[in-house]
């Protein structure tokens, strides 16, 4: 069984937006496991745990607007260029394109 | 030009489509040849990235470099760093450039931007799309880059462009998953977007919103929501060039297709991260929707304050899967989780491991009692109650772990009462473990008081409202009985289908008592199912195979209802969702064990109220459901409150051989949480003294520490040790793994007349055991020849899967062997392959692959049930193969060398009868006493009335399935054969052919008692050996064997003769366990092989044990009531003569190991045999007297030492001589130490040409026997 030192540090995400909580890998742009993927904003990612050969999966990243850690489920946040939370695309979902006014006022709801 | 027609593809483009990146790198393409354009453009792009990047942090370092790099003025030197990141840029950046194409820019250098030239920037960008906008809806020029284009078609060169790097290789290789995902994907996203395009052909481009501090692009693109991109060299330079430098592109593909396949790649990159990122926000969400999850924190704290706590928890509520993990949060990261059930085991590492994001490490593993997946990174085992209390024979605190839960302890198995009676001892001494107990809500304060009040925390599970129905069925005293009536629960349906409309979903699931009676409901739901159409029925018990038993967690159609007829199976093991309703028959089968007999006994019971209760709870577990119980509410109120535990049901033989060998002495004295019946425990300990397992001290044997050792059955066992003894290991390993798993013989090989010819060369005379040794060897034989054995199994009425479980414990059990210095682990053999068999196996390997993924979307697909799920075919077509079988076939021959399994086969079929009849002795060193004596009067009985006698129950059948029940004939003694000889003729008939009955159960079904799995043995040698006590008359010529066999011979010299051998026999056998313990125990440290003493009295027992099964002893044999043992025995100090007298001080001063037999008289010559103890009938006494005194001369075969000796001075002397190691044997046993080689039946003749000699070799003697001549 596993030794007490072999405890290691737990990098956990957890989303200010719902109840969402896991353990990370890495945050940045350049996961170093998934070494041709580059990411257009900094998130919180994984190792993707589903597979045994490699791959990645990203899972958070920072409101560009109020820097909250945000999930990416549909419910806590958007990404349009750059991430934004729920609250801060409501904030300023005159700013959004007509296709994603909607999309945001469905987020509101839910 | 080149801008117009770019201008013009981006329009139309971004018309079909929601604005394809491809356009806005067509933009940029257009450029290429425009330097001064393209710098003024590439410059302003660069501004707006920075301004991106300044207020949006969307833009990397690399991405700044890159611009740097296209503007070739500002930063030359950096050109070489910036490969890999040009992409990054290219999706994104060119976005903005083409938005700002038209858009000149003067402001290339300047990288500080007031906010008011930013604000005055983007009201021009929005403006600038706008204008763009109207400006290419006017051009009709275009190079339609539509939806038409079959990227499928130029996979290779496309995959040679894009997926050369490391994270797409597997996209890269035909065949693979991603591959097939990555294309499918891509057909079904052209189609999408051709739909899309089709529909939003006239669809006004939606205009930007409000500008503000957002600074948002105002044009949609879908593009702009992916927030991921990728480096691929050779597109970049296919970017730059137009072309790949040592390839050759089709010139379909122009950089508008290139382009359009990125994007393609980017929406599927996106897509893929979209769907696994919601694969774990569901594992997250759904484990905090479980019941437990309210609980999480209190658990913690309960913990941090008590060394015990109780969960309990109803099914559902999580407890299981969460539990471990919540701990593993908390820090504890030594936990062991003990389950009843192996396969729970495995399935919870699995889940656990998949909800803790694991799934392909070790941190969650299993260890059950042949396979492991633990590592020294494991966290959370799951692993047997059985295997847990194994390994505190090696860790007596269990210091291995810091936290241990006990699942599921209401089901109260044996292992489960004897676990915690060891850890309330354990925890005494450890106050840093602790110890979580997780019980239904069943009996909870049991559990408490046990740990002295450990705390309890209930968790409801989420149980719906359930309506309750009692309707209990009238017995009709006209119908048999012994069949159920499915008429009651036709009705249900009937009623079900009357009251709820089809719309309404939801299951039925029956509970009935066993197999048949779930038989009779099946047979009648599904003709009535035939009728309405409106149901499915489904069997669930656990003699079904796993797919079978798979199909009730399938869906049924729209309009039709699933009705599962299950056993008790589906009260706690198995849950089925979806189930509405309940149909509980209110009883249960349970296998009882009756003691005084030792016979299994499979009885009706009423149910429990707690499993009542149990059973309603189904129906309320997705919904508000409907119970139905075909008994009396005042049925109800006598049931028990609970079920009986395991404990007081079973034998518990292994229990206590277990106990003594973890140094537990008494189990009379054991903490039991409920003690078991007294009488259950001395009668294993009274067992265990009669298998030689424990001494009379109740202390263990060699054999018992051996037995001990071994994780089986201790008749199993047993075997397994004399079968690696008397090198007879193969046929042992096959017979006894069959033993262990279900019969393969179904209903259908015993009434189905076809399947009875078919099967008919398999049976052996010799029985059962034999019959099941044919059929595997046969199985073997036919895979071997390259046939469908699944066809073969179907017309033989064999179920196929019962012969892989079979080849799988055969292993198991081998490692075992090998493991405890049993068996001498083989050389690797690493057997020569010819190319063209590793050609072959290439292959087979990689139809295996295929299959397994076929079978993977197969089992995705099949998710519905349609109305011909529930029919069974058998048919006999070819082709019939269904694919899990053929992966079971394929698997099979890549993890057996057929070819060596064939080999072991064919041997088995060459077995002369010495063979058979040492692996009858093999078998009944684990079966005695588990002997009957046919009845005196079978002879003249119909085959169906053969009765047999064991000593305990006299009176008992042949099981239907015996080979001997459709055979009797078979059971007629030999010397039967031809002529008819009358009652009292029979009556103490002289022959040396008597057999009993050697069986492997009593069973009592319907009131009857059975013989289950039975064969015949030669009585004498099987009674001789095995039996443990023989008593004798004053010249050995009467012998009791165990108080109820009596033996007579014909004259004292046979009489003996029979003795000493036995002596003999007997003495050599247990020196040689001896010397082999010793080598088990040895080995445990180093690698050893089996000592060469070992084998030279191995030697010698096999050739002595030959000898005696060979000789041809006249003798008698007679069941004794036990009436008549009341007055056998002469009894202590009535000595009726002077002689005897005279005789007796004189051997008891002489000798110290004779002493007179408290209870028997007689002297007690050995442990087991009590010479003169039997009292003679008046005139053989006479005779008996005359010769007990009489001297002879004798020369001992063991020392060679002459002397003058009594029949009790001879025996006694064989005792001591035989058991000071048998020197004396082995002295005699070199000479012919030549022809003892010959008696291992797996030796052949071999001549060697190097040595010039004849040698008597096995297989891999031969080999090593070779190589010493290479060697040399
Ligand atoms: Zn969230
Ligand atoms: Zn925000």
């Amino acid at each position: 069984m596993a030794d007490d030192k072999q405890q290691h540090d737990r990098r956990v995400f957890s989303c200010t937006t719902c109840d969402f909580t896991v353990d990370y890998h890495y945050k940045g742009r350049k996961p170093p496991f998934a070494n041709c993927i580059l990411l257009h904003e900094e998130c919180y990612v994984l190792k993707d745990p589903f597979s045994t050969s490699g791959g990645f999966v990203t899972v958070g990243g920072l409101c560009s607007m109020c820097n909250r850690d945000v999930c990416l489920s549909n419910g806590c946040s958007l990404f349009y260029t750059q991430r934004f939370c729920t609250n801060c695309s409501v904030k300023h979902i005159q700013e959004f394109p007509h296709e994603l006014q909607q999309e945001i006022m469905h987020k509101l709801k839910s | 030009m080149e801008t117009n027609q770019s201008i013009h593809f981006s329009s139309s483009s971004s018309e079909l489509s929601d604005n394809d990146t491809v356009t806005n790198y067509e933009s940029q393409f257009s450029n290429h040849g425009k330097r001064k354009r393209k710098r003024s453009r590439s410059a302003g792009a660069d501004k707006d990235c920075q301004l991106g990047h300044k207020h949006s942090r969307h833009l990397s370092e690399e991405h700044k470099h890159y611009h740097s790099h296209s503007h070739k003025r500002k930063l030359k030197k950096m050109k070489h760093k910036h490969h890999k990141s040009k992409h990054g840029h290219i999706d994104k950046e060119c976005k903005h450039q083409h938005k700002h194409r038209t858009e000149a820019s003067d402001q290339d250098s300047n990288s500080d931007i007031s906010d008011s030239e930013k604000e005055k920037k983007i009201q021009k960008k929005s403006q600038s799309s706008s204008e763009r906008k109207n400006l290419l809806d006017s051009n009709p020029d275009t190079e339609t880059l539509d939806y038409n284009f079959d990227f499928s078609k130029y996979k290779a060169s496309l995959s040679r462009m894009f997926f050369r790097e490391n994270f797409f290789s597997k996209i890269a290789i035909r065949g693979s998953q991603e591959h097939d995902d990555f294309w499918n994907f891509v057909n079904k996203f052209v189609e999408f977007q051709r739909k899309k395009a089709e529909k939003s052909k006239d669809a006004k481009v939606q205009l930007g919103a409000e500008s503000g501090q957002l600074n948002l692009p105002k044009v949609f693109d879908v593009s702009y929501k992916i927030n991921i991109s990728f480096i691929s060299k050779d597109f970049d330079v296919f970017f730059k060039k137009n072309r790949l430098v040592d390839y050759q592109l089709e010139k379909e593909l122009s950089r508008g297709r290139v382009l359009q396949f990125r994007s393609i790649i980017l929406h599927y990159l996106d897509f893929q991260q979209k769907q696994k990122f919601q694969k774990i926000y569901k594992i997250c969400k759904d484990q905090r929707e479980l019941p437990i999850y309210q609980h999480k924190e209190t658990i913690i704290q309960m913990l941090q304050k008590y060394q015990v706590i109780v969960v309990a928890g109803d099914t559902g509520c999580g407890k299981s899967t969460q539990v471990p993990q919540y701990l593993l949060e908390a820090g504890y990261h030594k936990i062991a989780c003990t389950q009843p059930r192996r396969i729970a085991c495995i399935s919870l590492a699995k889940r656990v491991g998949y909800e803790t994001l694991n799934e392909y490490g070790s941190e969650v593993a299993y260890q059950v009692r042949f396979e492991k997946s633990k590592t020294q990174s494991t966290r959370i085992l799951f692993l047997t109650e059985g295997l847990l209390l194994r390994q505190m024979k090696t860790d007596p605190l269990l210091e291995m772990y810091n936290i241990i839960i006990i699942d599921e302890v209401h089901e109260r198995h044996v292992n489960t009462d004897f676990l915690l009676g060891v850890l309330k001892c354990v925890i005494k001494q450890r106050s840093d473990l602790k110890l979580v107990l997780m019980s239904a809500t069943i009996n909870i304060n049991l559990f408490s008081n046990y740990f002295n009040g450990a705390p309890v925390l209930k968790v409801p599970g989420r149980l719906y409202p359930i309506e309750l129905e009692y309707c209990p069925v009238k017995t009709d005293d006209s119908v048999d009985s012994k069949r159920l009536d499915p008429r009651p629960y036709i009705n249900i349906m009937q009623r079900i289908d009357h009251k709820h409309p089809s719309t309404e979903r939801g299951d039925l699931l029956i509970f009935l008592s066993g197999m048949s009676e779930i038989m009779a409901v099946v047979e009648a739901a599904k003709a009535y199912a035939q009728k309405t159409k409106r149901w499915i029925v489904l069997p669930l018990h656990s003699a079904l195979s796993i797919e079978e038993q798979d199909k009730v967690f399938d869906y049924a159609p729209d309009g039709v209802r699933k009705c599962v007829v299950s056993t008790n199976i589906a009260e706690t093991s198995v849950t089925i969702d979806g189930v509405r309703f309940i149909v509980d028959s209110g009883k249960v089968k349970e296998m009882s064990f009756d003691p005084k007999f030792k016979m299994q006994k499979l009885q009706e019971f009423w149910i429990s109220r707690a499993s009542s209760e149990q059973r309603k709870g189904r129906a309320g577990r997705t919904g508000p459901g409907v119970c139905y119980r075909l008994y009396d509410e005042s049925d109800y109120n006598s049931f028990d409150e609970y079920s009986t535990p395991e404990l007081q049901r079973v034998p518990l033989d292994s229990l206590i051989l277990q106990m003594i060998s973890m140094g537990l002495p008494d189990a009379r004295k054991f903490p039991f949480i409920e003690p078991p019946n007294m009488s259950s425990v001395e009668n294993s300990i009274i067992f265990l003294k009669e298998q030689a397992a424990l001494a009379s001290d109740e202390s263990l044997t060699p054999i018992g520490q051996m037995l001990s050792m071994l994780p089986v059955d201790v008749v199993i066992g047993k075997m397994l040790i004399m079968g690696s003894i008397f090198n007879m290991i193969d046929p042992i390993l096959s017979i006894t793994a069959a033993m262990s798993v279900q019969s393969p013989f179904t209903n259908r090989a015993y009434t189905d007349h076809d399947a009875l010819v078919a099967r008919k060369p398999l049976e052996s005379e010799h029985g059962d055991p034999f019959t099941l040794l044919n059929a595997f060897d046969e199985w073997i034989q036919v895979k071997a020849q390259g046939q469908g054995t699944r066809k073969w199994c179907k017309r033989r009425g064999l179920e196929e899967q019962r012969f892989y479980e079979m080849t799988k414990l055969k292993r198991q059990f081998k490692d075992l062997l090998k493991d405890h210095h049993l068996l001498d682990r083989e050389e690797a053999t690493a057997r020569y392959m010819s190319s063209d068999e590793r050609r072959a196996q290439h292959g087979e390997r990689k139809k295996l692959n295929e299959l397994r993924k076929e079978k993977m979307k197969d089992n995705k697909r099949r998710k519905f049930l349609t109305l011909e799920d529930e029919e069974f075919k058998v048919s006999d077509e070819e082709g019939d193969i269904n694919k899990g079988d053929d992966i079971k076939d394929l698997e099979f021959r890549l993890s057996n060398d057929l070819n060596q399994l064939q080999e072991t086969s064919n041997k088995s079929r060459n077995f002369t009868l010495r063979d058979i009849n040492l692996m009858k002795i093999i078998l009944c060193s684990g079966l005695y006493p588990q002997v009957a004596i046919p009845d005196e009067c079978n002879t003249y009985r119909r085959d169906t009335e053969q009765t047999f006698h064991t000593k305990s129950k006299p009176f008992v059948l042949l099981h239907p399935t015996s080979i001997f029940a459709s055979h009797p004939d078979l059971l007629t003694p030999k010397y039967l054969e031809h002529k008819k000889l009358s009652q009292s003729e029979l009556k103490g008939l002289f022959s040396s052919k008597h057999e009993l009955l050697a069986y492997v159960s009593l069973l009592e079904t319907n009131n009857k008692p059975y013989l289950v799995n039975a064969m015949k043995v030669p009585a004498l040698q099987t009674v001789t050996l095995f039996s443990n006590s023989i008593d004798t008359n004053a010249d050995c010529t009467r012998l009791i064997f165990d108080s109820w066999l009596e033996f007579k011979f014909k004259d004292a010299l046979t009489a003996e003769k029979v003795i000493s051998s036995v002596i003999q026999l007997r003495s050599t056998w247990h020196s040689l366990l001896l010397v082999r313990l010793k080598d088990t125990f040895e080995g445990l440290e180093e690698d050893r092989r089996i000592s060469t003493r070992a084998r030279q009295l191995e030697r010698i027992l096999a050739s002595k044990l030959t000898e005696f099964l060979n000789a041809d002893f006249l003798y008698s044999i007679r069941r004794v009531l036990a009436a008549e043992m009341q007055r056998a025995y002469v009894g202590p100090g009535k000595v009726t003569d002077q002689g005897t007298a005279a005789m007796f001080d004189k051997i008891l001063k002489v000798n110290s190991m004779g002493k007179e037999h408290p209870i028997k008289g007689g002297i007690q010559v050995t442990d087991y045999l009590t010479f003169n103890c039997l009292l003679d009938d008046a005139s053989a006494s006479v005779w008996g007297e005359f010769t007990q005194g009489m001297q002879r001369f004798w020369k001992c075969p063991l020392c060679g030492q002459s002397m003058l000796v009594n029949v009790l001075e001879r025996l006694q002397h064989e005792a001591v001589c035989s058991s000071e190691g048998g020197q004396g044997l082995e002295q005699l046993q070199v000479e012919d130490s030549e022809k003892i080689s010959e008696l291992n039946p797996l030796r052949k003749s071999y001549f060697c040409t190097e040595c010039n000699k004849e040698l008597s070799l096995t297989t891999t003697e031969i080999l090593k026997h070779k190589k010493t001549h290479l060697a040399t």
